[in-house]
This record gives structure tokens, sequence and C-alpha cells, in this order.
């Protein structure tokens, strides 16, 4: 049945209109991802028009092409301009960024590439084995768990800022206070907008982004004259090429990484409205902190490119699965797509894998292949935009904060749009100045929204806090929260303080309880393990009389 | 206890504005006719979350300040060593906030072509090579990229009060050139403006 499903779906996908329709979809959303201010949602809803005359199949088809593209294009400016051509490679600009400028361009950009392809090509295989299972755990949320998972990312950003974690966490909250202006989700009443009118919509979020990004990374790059006069990739221009064994070579050796971030790709996108812009910065966080050199990390760290640009290729897959298997998209792109289904009148629910196999299995076999096309493509197009690192510095800047400034203005055809980047740019390099990190002010925007409504539905339904710590998934995000929180304490610490002995024992004993307590019989029996190696790793420290590791080298963990 | 330093200062402004928005945000009321429900959360509800959390966090920035070192980066150099420190971003921010102030005047076009030449000749070397090069770069790029958000985009870039007949000129001639050449290929299928209208 399934051989046959698969049967029909390649047979309706491999004409040569198809493929040909994907792999122009695939260098769209390569060079939409590549330009800063020109988002995948964006370039995704100028192709929806498009395919009103194609099949279902042919439009889904190359809509994921310019998804698959436009997620992979992203660190092409990330990594040549540090300017994240989408919010789904902010990360992807801590480690890339620097490689390209220490004289490594070609070899920033073949990790990014190799990452992206892995990353996709696990998800797609990790979605078709597990989707079922995937979506369950999904549709388990509720509200509580929600805004504790909100919670939780918001720890996650402050940890990132390391010995600033006050700093990160006063970013964190300014950011939630920049979603909250406009009107509020559940009455409509403006909030904060000070009698002006344009204010009283609230602030668009790209032109946040860019703002903050854009101008901070652009004017640091600018602010000594003699470097900005330089070129961009000063060092590397002689012989800039893409080192596509080396990367993929340096991508595989550190397939733990690899797999990991994809995962945690896989997992994000299934969670409904958490995309890539969230799952590039939790990857690039928990390789920084599962690193053996997470000073490193922030300087050209392989390492801190292959997690992000994993993460948000694998985001794709767990956002189609939730889209496919259960009618909710997982972030805007499967939202827009899931308008081009109701347009060729097939429903997306429950019953849509089962109803619509064809289609279903079209559009797994269409995400696997897309990510082929995006790494054969973006070979092609990072070519191009290689020859980026031959500008100087201030002519680059001059031109991009132009592009920024109508890529804004194309997003919603305001006028004010121009100007929230502006203030915000201004804001961000205020704050960077200052020692604010940038990145957690970017999450409490992206998550302000959700986290809001969260507590209103929280709230709706009960007004006992204590509900947060009956929910296993609540509990479970409160207590790895926690543990984040303290994580960069720990690294500190570790092999130099004995409490640190305990650290990972206790994480592992607390977070098998959440678990036990989930329904079923593999989570229980997944959360006894977990406890069980926790009670291990105790035993064996006791035995060892609780006794420092020597000659350990001690870990910091650097600011962003 | 340390002398009065910047993060000190930072701290202080900080909380003065938790206070102003802690202030506001009674301000923000919920309509008469919009009865909220048992249970239904209040619209300054959520922001004073935030307001609490990061008024707490600024007083511990500010006790932080006051008993820890100074920051290593902070330097005194008085209002001209500070300038001297951050004249580029300062004038960035001077020219893009003009280049703003004057779109609804000339236009998107030409107001880009002004910014970008403005930004490059204050930025970069100032001898006759550098500027050929700046003069021909802003052409190039701003034009190319006026070129694909109006004609192949076709999004409605600002038109200036003193430039909308020639924007409106270039839109007809330029953009109507590459019109023409997508009604040739029109016979295979519905053109992109009827299929956004249908949209």
């Amino acid at each position: 049945m399934i051989f046959d499903n698969i049967m029909l779906a390649t047979s309706e996908l491999m004409s040569i209109s198809t493929m040909l329709l994907m792999i122009v979809g695939v260098v769209a959303g390569l060079i939409a991802g590549a330009i800063p201010g020109f988002t995948i949602a964006m370039a995704v809803v100028l192709v929806l028009p498009f395919t009103f005359g194609m099949t279902a199949v042919q439009g889904l088809a190359t809509m994921i092409g310019v998804y698959v593209g436009g997620l992979s294009g992203g660190l092409m400016s990330g990594i040549l301009t540090g300017i994240p051509g989408t919010p789904s490679s902010v990360a992807t600009t801590f480690d890339g960024f620097p490689m390209a400028r220490g004289g490594r361009p070609g070899l920033a950009l073949g990790i990014g590439v190799w990452a992206s392809f892995f990353g996709g090509v696990i998800s797609a295989i990790v979605l078709v084995l597990v989707a079922p299972q995937l979506a369950r755990i999904g549709q388990e949320f509720q509200p509580w768990d929600y805004f504790a998972l909100m919670a939780f990312a918001l720890t996650v950003t402050a940890s990132l800022a390391g010995d600033n974690m006050v700093k990160g966490l006063i970013a964190g909250l300014i950011g939630l206070l920049v979603a909250t202006v406009g009107e509020d989700a559940v009455v409509g009443v403006p909030r904060f907008n000070f009698g002006s009118d344009a204010v009283q919509q609230g602030f668009a979020f790209l032109p946040v982004l860019i703002g903050l990004f854009a101008f901070t990374r652009l004017l640091s790059d600018v602010q000594d004259t003699k470097k900005a006069q330089g070129n961009l990739g000063a060092h590397s221009t002689d012989s800039v090429r893409i080192e596509h064994m080396k990367a993929a070579g340096a991508v595989l050796s550190r397939w733990g990484n690899l797999i990991r971030s994809s995962l945690i790709g896989v997992f994000t996108g299934v969670l409904p409205a958490a995309g890539s812009s969230i799952s590039n910065i939790l990857a690039y966080d928990q390789a920084k902190k599962y690193s053996k050199e997470p000073e490193k990390f922030g300087t050209g760290s392989i390492d801190g490119i292959v997690a992000p640009e994993s993460a948000n290729n694998a985001t794709a897959g767990g956002a189609l699965i939730m889209m496919m298997a259960l009618g909710i998209p997982g972030d805007i792109v499967t939202a827009v797509m899931l308008g081009a289904l109701l347009i060729h009148d097939v429903v997306p629910s429950p019953t849509f894998i089962a109803e619509q196999p064809t289609i279903a299995y079209a559009i797994f076999i269409a995400f696997f292949l897309a990510n082929f096309m995006m790494l054969a493509m973006q070979s092609l197009t990072l070519r191009g935009f290689v020859a980026v690192t031959r500008v100087r510095m201030y002519m680059l800047a001059a031109v991009i904060l132009f592009y920024c400034a109508l890529g804004v203005f194309a997003l919603n055809n305001v006028q004010f749009d121009m100007w929230t980047l502006f203030w915000f740019g201004v804001g961000g390099f205020i704050m960077r100045s200052l020692g604010f990190p940038i990145v957690p002010v970017i999450l409490g925007v992206v998550l302000g929204n959700i986290a809001e409504n969260s507590l209103a539905q929280v709230i709706a339904i009960s007004t006992d806090p204590t509900m947060f710590l009956i929910r296993p998934w609540s509990l479970f995000f409160i207590i790895l929260g926690l543990f984040s929180s303290f994580f960069h304490v720990y690294q500190k610490n570790r092999a130099i303080k004995r409490w640190t002995l305990g650290f990972i024992p206790a994480m592992c004993l607390f977070l098998s309880i959440p678990v036990f307590m989930m329904e079923g019989l593999v989570r229980p029996v997944l959360g006894i393990g977990l406890g069980l190696f926790g009670l291990y790793l105790i035993v064996q420290r006791v035995r060892a009389g609780w006794k420092l590791p020597e000659a350990e080298p001690v870990m910091e963990v650097g600011d962003l | 206890m340390n002398r009065l330093n910047r993060d000190t200062i930072v701290a202080v402004i900080l909380l003065l504005l938790v206070g102003f928005f802690a202030y506001s945000s009674f301000a923000i009321k919920t309509p008469v006719f919009e009865r909220l429900a048992p249970g239904q959360m209040g619209p300054g509800f959520w922001p004073r979350i935030i307001l609490t959390g990061l008024g707490i966090m600024g007083l511990i920035y500010l006790f932080q300040s006051i008993v820890s070192p100074p920051p290593p980066g902070e330097k005194r150099g008085g209002l001209i060593g500070w300038y001297r420190h951050y004249k580029n971003p300062i004038w960035c921010f001077a020219v893009f906030a003009a280049f703003l102030t004057i779109i609804p005047v000339l236009g998107m076009l030409i107001s880009g072509l002004i910014f970008v030449f403005a930004l490059m000749t204050m930025l970069g070397p100032k001898d006759g090579p550098a500027f050929r090069r700046h003069v021909w770069t802003t052409l190039g790029t701003v034009g190319g990229m006026w070129f694909i958000f109006a004609c192949l985009l076709e999004v409605q870039l600002p038109k200036g009060q003193l430039t909308g007949t020639f924007d409106e000129w270039l839109l007809v001639n330029v953009c109507g050139i590459v019109s023409m050449i997508g009604e040739m290929f029109a016979d295979a299928g519905p053109s992109c403006s009827t299929l956004s209208a249908r949209v």
C-alpha cells in the first residue's frame, strides 16, 4: 500500500515540467533567502498566484522548492555579509561570518550548504518514519506547556549571554515588551502607541529584525574608517571557491552535532508557531553547550555553522508534517501552503494522508528531492554570491542599507516600516555598544505574542498556577529551563567545584519525573531509564569518592 | 562601592523607563462595551508582568554595577572622544534619517540614489577614481534594485511630490518594456497581474 502510494506520487512528480518548476522554485528561494528583508514567506506568497494554473502536486512541489531554497539561501548573506537573509539563519552568522572574514568564506559556505542538505535529508527520513508519533506529541501540548516552552526558550537565549545573564534577561524582556506594542490579541485595545495611529498596529517583525541586526552589524563594521574601506573578504579574494569535499567531510565528522541539531529542528518544526527562527538558535545553543571547545563559538567554529543550518532545514520537515497530519501550520510558510491546498479543494486534516495519499507522499518526496536540488543549485548560485566578498565594506554597507529599506517597504508597502527599521537600528546599536546581547531581544519579539496568547488561554481555563507543575510537558520545560539557565555556571565551574559533579545526574533525575508522568508506555519507560541513568551516575561518582577529574579543561561560555 | 560608571547610569535610565511604561500601562483600559469574561486576561496584565520582571532585573543590574568594577572597555574621553569613536555610525544614522525624510518629496529612486552615493562618499575615499566608482556603483545597484522591485515584483514604490511625473514616466517606459515582453509570453497562460487579480 505504502509502496503503491510512493509509486503514484513519484510518477506525478517525475515529469519534466514539475522538475523544472521545482528547480525554478529552489533557485527563487535561494535568491529570496539570500536577500535581507526578503523573507521565505514573502517568496512563497509571491509564488502562490503562479500555482493556480498548476496541479496540486506541481504547485506544492514548487512551493516546497521555494521553502527549502529559502531556508538554505539565508546562509549566503548571513555568512558573507553578517546579515541573516532570513530569521532562520540568525545563528549561522555567529560563526559563519567570522569564518568568512577570517579568510575561509568558501569553507564556511560549503559547511552551511552541506549541513543544510544533511539536515533536510535527516528530517525527511525521520518524518517519514516517525511522523505520527511526532505529531501526537505536538498535539498533547496545552497552553501551560506552550507557556513553559516560551519561558524555556527565553532562558536559553539568556544563557547565550554567558556571564552577562542579567543583561541577557533584560534584553529578552525588552523584546517581549516590544511585542506588546500595538493592539492586544484578546480585546484589540491599543497599548503603548501614545496616540500614534501607525504604532497602533504594532511593529512588524521584519523591520525590527533587520533594524536590530542590519544596522548594528553594518555600523559596527564601518565604525573604523580603515576597516570600512577594506574588502569584505580581504584575506580570501584571491582564490574563493567552495570547498565541497572538505566541507562535507567536516560536517559528517561532526555527526553527533548534525543529528542532534536536525532532531531539534524537526521537533521545533512540529510545534505550531515555533519555526526555524527558533530552532536555529536552540540548536546553536545546544551545540555550544555540548562542545568541547565552547570558547571557539563566535569566532568561526565549524560546529557553530553545522548546528543552525542543519536545524533550520530540518524544521521545514516538522512544519510540513503538522500541516499534513493535523492541518495546523507549523509556521507562516506552511500556513501559505495550507492556503494553496485549499485552493485545490484539498482540506488538510488528520485524515489527509489516508484520503489524499498521492499528494501526501508527493509532498514527502518533493521535500526529499528539493534538498538535493538545493545542494546542486546553491553550489551554482554561491559562486556568484561569493563575488560579494570582493566588494569594499563601506560600499556594501551603503547598498545593503538601501536594500534593507526597500525590502522592508515591499513587505507591507508602508513607509512607517522603514522608520521602524531605523529606530530599531539605533536602539540595537546602542544596546550592543552597552554590552547587551541582541539575540534575546529578537527571540522576545518572536515569542511575545505566542506567550501572551498562551497565558490568556491558561488564565481562561484555570487560574491555578500549580497546573504548570502538574502537566508533564510544562514541568519538563520548566525543569529544562532551570537547568539551562544554570548551565553556564556549571560549565564555568566544571572540574573546579565539586557540586558540578552532581549537575548532570540531578538533571537526569529531575527530568525523569515529567517524562515518567507522560501518557502511554514508551515515555514512562524512558522516564524510568533516565532516572536510573541519573542514579547510575551518582553511584559511579560516589564510588570514585566524589572527586574532580584531573586535567579537564575549564570551559567558559563566551559572550555573544 | 564604585564611582558612578556607565552601567549604573544605564541601569538608572532603564528603571526610569520601566517606571514610565508601568505608569502608561495603567492607561490601557478595556472599553466599556467590551466587558471581560470571567477569567479573561486584561490587555494591561501581560505588559505589567514583563515590566515587573524588567524592574527586578533592572534593580539587580543596578546593584551589580555599584558593587562590581566598571566595565573594562569603559573609556573617558569626553564628548569629543565619544564623537570620534562613533563618528561613522552617527553619520550613517543621520544620512539614513535624511533619506527617509526626503522619500515623500523625491521618491524612492532619486532618494535612494542620493542616499547610497552620499553614504559611499562619506565613508569611502574622496579621490577621483573612488568618486567615479561610487557614481557607477550607485547607478547600477540602486537602479537594478528599483527595476526588480518596481517592474518585476510590481511593488508600488513611493513616488515623490517633486519627481512624481518622472517616476511615472520611468514606470511607464522601463516597466512597460518588461510588460510587453511578458505579454509576448502570455499565450502560454494567464499573466501575473491577471492571476494577482484572481487572488
